[in-house]
């Protein structure tokens, strides 16, 4: 996750035109071609344009209504006219030649309407556009659902058409950008926060459920604390967006359980209060056929022991047995994951018991090579796969019983244990969705570092479960929110399926990939400079990416700078578990206190 | 073994001075009355130096004219004759270079554009949406004479413009540059005439042979010249000359009206403000004469002619049509 209050606090605002109308800012250029979807404007002179405002400009046309042609700046440009050698530029600043500064700015055309694509007339009065003419410019007028996203170079609110994210008309979001200064995961936290509190998605947005993976720091714990650095000015952003200015209102934190501790107390440092720890008992794991996933990475699934994983799984559900917690099997308890990979790994290599668990026509190098897989496994899972706790303690990751937004943290954990966590809790997500057979209420997954869960070559079981929510989340209402430093490492089908594509600051290498083809060039080579705080984004019924600038999060994104924790959190203070949930279940546990 | 020099102007300008016998000073020789003793004695002639103690003025005033022969006419006469015409546009401007704030801008522009024949018959011609009024010329009107006739309202515009260049405000101590002869300019305060071509004989050989000498920023005395346009008068070498005896020397005049002192003053003055306008060879075909300034505003005098074709075009339309 992106420190973002380490960095500079973007510059906010714009120009904003008094009164467009009576004040024109240039004239459509006749020495360049003017086109119905591209043209230039000379600025008049003690006026400019930057780019992306939004200008307007009428064709009158004989024997029908006037053509209103609007658009954006994409391209601005200076010069000396009346100059014909560089080293004229002395001379003039000398005092000695005369000559004159003309601006002119290339106009991308948004909007046509009605819809006649006439070129503007050469020498026609071009105005900067406000209030209702931008909101058409912008396409703007035609959204019945706007989420705002931040505000535009001018200052002015820009939105989000709701009926591309909510999979209405699209879905998914991919967001790409350097790690570090593209603030990749503070922007999809904002639109998650735009969306749960703008009201524009009804019923919907107040429902909606999201699940967020933290992968780096602890910077995703603290969602639901105020942000003590909060500034008048950052409120009135919120306000300009009409968004109240606070934390996220519902959150709740699963961390993995500490290395080595048997009370299976969460693994989190800067957040003392709210977290409870997830994992898996045993018999989950053998039951939900979970052993796949901890063979995730793209090129296990090219090896030979493929076969053996999916065997062993199957026998392992067919034959394990519950048992207080752990299981039995073949008549032999076992309490903790490297009890299960010591067994495994025992009757593999005996000869007279191998045939039973990865079939007859396995060679030893396989199971060898399986073996040695799955012992170095070990280190990476125990900690997430339990035979020791109560399997009655709530430990799973389950959205429809959590609250609004649900932060996964895997920052601890290494990279085999994450992608197991990344792929079971899609998969058990998504299963869960597609039991109920209804898209509502949403649910957001927010990934980061989608190029490692879905690399574009290879395969394994977490990129077909992207895959699934990428091809068909859009109608069971699962919204991906992923999140690359290059698209063009992630799956391409993943990334064509998002319908709303953000960039913020990009590698120069990776801007020119045809991944980024949607940008125009002057935008593209923009995404080189991107202050953190700025993205592109790119929807559907808007030709042009539009330049956002989201406000600073106003919740806090560290522990130095958060508020009092809600009420709500205390309670963990004393444990992670609701005491009444064990009470309540009638149960006797007996190893279990209450309290 | 002579020495070659390659004159620094373009050959379709004319060389910066028509010398008739073998390269070594003006053509023809002056009548004029030659007054050499007003700075010095005509004896003790030799380069002067710019003084250090001159100041260079904040705000220089150059003003200059194009004209460009738009279109040639013929007119069909009642009785039978035909008359030569000559369309052309000129223009005038006046730059004003704010050395202090380091701003040369355009002070004021004027456009004209006339129609000059001898016909009784012929009116103003409206071609598109440019009109250009009649200039009847006395005589025969031969197409050669034309040209030539387009001077002179030039000339009226270019003294009108010079005029009006002081009208935004005056400090005072501002310089006033005429491109070509002062003429009949030479009331304005404080203006010189700049002559980039030299064509004629002032000086007697003893005080000509300085000439040749002058090193860049050097200037010859003051002298006066006793002709009817006559008035102080002086060389001066600008930089950036090819070192030719003749290459990169001007002269410059001032009014008659002034006193000699007047006049010595505004030669120093002259001294410090030319040479830092002198153009360079390979911008300029006419450099170092032709003045930065001036080369700037010629261009954008000649951008606001408008563009020859579109007006041959709407003359041959609009001719067409009366027809």
């Amino acid at each position: 996750m992106i420190r973002v209050s380490d960095e500079t606090v973007p510059v906010r605002g714009g120009k904003l035109n008094a009164n467009p109308d009576v004040d024109p800012v240039g004239r459509v250029l006749g020495t360049a071609d003017a086109t119905p979807l591209q043209f230039w404007t000379a600025v008049t002179p003690g006026n400019y344009l930057q780019l992306d405002d939004v200008v307007v400009t009428k064709r009158d046309l004989p024997d029908r209504e006037p053509v209103t042609i609007a658009g954006v700046v994409t391209q601005v440009r200076a010069r000396h006219e009346g100059a014909q050698f560089d080293s004229d530029v002395f001379a003039i600043a000398d005092g000695t030649l005369p000559a004159m500064v003309q601006e002119a700015a290339e106009i991308t055309t948004t909007r046509v309407d009605p819809e006649l694509y006439v070129p503007p007339a050469p020498g026609a009065v071009v105005h900067r556009a406000s209030g209702a003419a931008r909101d058409a410019a912008l396409h703007f007028d035609r959204m019945e659902r706007r989420v705002p996203m931040g505000t535009g170079r001018d200052g002015v609110p820009v939105f989000l058409n709701a009926d591309f994210l909510d999979g209405t008309r699209g879905a998914h979001v991919s967001i790409s950008g350097i790690s570090g200064v593209a603030t990749k995961t503070s922007f999809a936290t904002f639109l998650l926060y735009s969306v749960f509190r703008s009201g524009q998605l009804g019923a919907d947005g107040t429902n909606a459920r999201a699940l967020i993976f933290n992968v780096k720091g602890e910077d995703l714990l603290f969602l639901d604390h105020p942000n003590t650095k909060l500034d008048d000015s950052t409120r009135a952003a919120y306000k300009l967006l009409d968004l109240p200015a606070g934390p996220f209102s519902d959150v709740r934190v699963y961390a993995p359980p500490r290395a080595g501790d048997s009370s299976g107390s969460p693994d989190v440092s800067s957040r003392l209060t709210g977290v409870d720890s997830f994992y898996w008992t045993l018999e989950e794991f053998c039951s939900a056929k979970l052993l796949p996933y901890v063979f995730a990475d793209a090129d296990d699934e090219r090896q030979q022991y493929t076969m053996v994983v999916h065997s062993v799984t199957a026998h392992l559900n067919r034959f394990a047995v519950p048992a207080e917690g752990g299981i039995s099997i073949d008549g032999r308890r076992i309490n903790s994951y490297g009890d299960l990979v010591d067994h495994i790994v025992e009757q593999l290599t005996d000869d007279e018991t191998r045939s039973t668990w990865a079939g007859s026509a396995i060679n030893m190098g396989t199971v060898n090579a399986f073996a040695r897989r799955l012992i170095g496994s070990k280190r990476d899972l125990a900690r997430l796969i339990r035979g020791d706790l109560a399997s009655r303690r709530p430990h799973q990751i389950k959205t429809a019983n959590s609250a609004q937004v649900t932060v996964v943290d895997l920052h601890n954990l290494p990279d085999r244990a994450q992608r197991f966590v990344v792929g079971v809790t899609l998969k058990t997500e998504f299963e869960e969705k597609e039991k109920s057979g209804t898209g509502r209420p949403l649910l957001f997954v927010v990934l980061d570092e989608l190029n490692k869960y879905a690399p574009r070559e290879g395969s394994s079981p977490i990129k077909e479960v992207l895959l699934d929510i990428a091809e068909r989340g859009r109608s069971l209402g699962v919204i991906l929110i992923g999140a690359q430093q290059t698209a063009s490492e992630v799956e391409r089908r993943i990334v064509t399926n998002s319908a709303i594509r953000v960039v913020g600051r990009l590698d120069p290498a990776e801007a020119s990939r045809p991944e980024y083809g949607f940008l125009p060039p002057a935008m593209r080579q923009r995404a080189l400079l991107a202050r953190p705080g700025t993205m592109f984004v790119n929807q559907p019924d808007i030709p042009v990416p539009l330049c956002v600038e989201f406000p600073f999060p106003a919740w806090a994104t560290r522990k130095s700078e958060s508020g009092p924790p809600p009420a709500e959190t205390m309670r963990s203070i004393v444990q992670g578990a609701d005491p009444f949930a064990v009470v309540g279940s009638g149960g006797g546990s007996d190893d279990d206190i209450p309290f | 073994m002579t020495r070659m020099y390659v004159d620094a102007w373009d050959p379709s300008y004319g060389a910066s001075y028509e010398g008739g016998d073998g390269g070594e000073g003006p053509g023809s020789s002056s009548s004029a009355q030659v007054d050499l003793d007003v700075e010095v004695p005509a004896a003790e002639w030799a380069p002067i130096d710019v003084s250090p103690r001159t100041r260079m003025p904040d705000v220089v005033f150059l003003v200059d004219g194009v004209r460009r022969n738009d279109a040639g006419l013929w007119t069909a006469e009642e009785d039978g004759t035909s008359y030569a015409g000559l369309a052309a546009s000129y223009a005038a401007g006046v730059v004003r270079c704010d050395l202090a704030n380091g701003i040369a801008e355009l002070a004021g522009a004027r456009v004209a554009r006339g129609l000059f024949t001898a016909s009784p018959t012929a009116t103003d011609v409206q071609a598109g949406s440019v009109r250009y009024e009649v200039h009847r010329i006395h005589g025969t009107g031969e197409a050669s004479k034309l040209p030539a006739a387009v001077q002179g309202p030039l000339t009226a515009l270019e003294i009108e413009i010079s005029a009006a260049a002081r009208d935004g405000g005056s400090d005072g101590a501002d310089l006033l540059i005429v491109d070509g002869p002062l003429r009949n300019r030479r009331q304005l305060p404080r203006t010189i005439g700049y002559v980039k071509t030299q064509q004629k004989h002032y000086l007697p050989a003893a005080q000509e042979a300085i000439v040749p000498r002058l090193r860049p920023s050097q200037r010859t005395p003051v002298f006066h010249l006793g002709t009817v346009w006559g008035g102080w008068s002086w060389y001066l070498r600008l930089p950036g000359s090819s070192g030719a005896p003749w290459s990169g020397v001007v002269r410059v005049e001032c009014s008659p009206d002034l006193t000699a002192d007047q006049a010595i003053e505004l030669a120093e003055v002259s001294g410090v403000t030319l040479p830092r306008f002198a153009s360079s060879a390979y911008k300029d075909p006419r450099a170092p004469q032709n003045l930065v300034p001036i080369a700037g505003l010629e261009r954008r005098l000649r951008g606001m002619l408008g563009d020859a074709r579109v007006l041959h075009r709407a003359l041959a339309l609009a001719t067409a049509r009366s027809r």
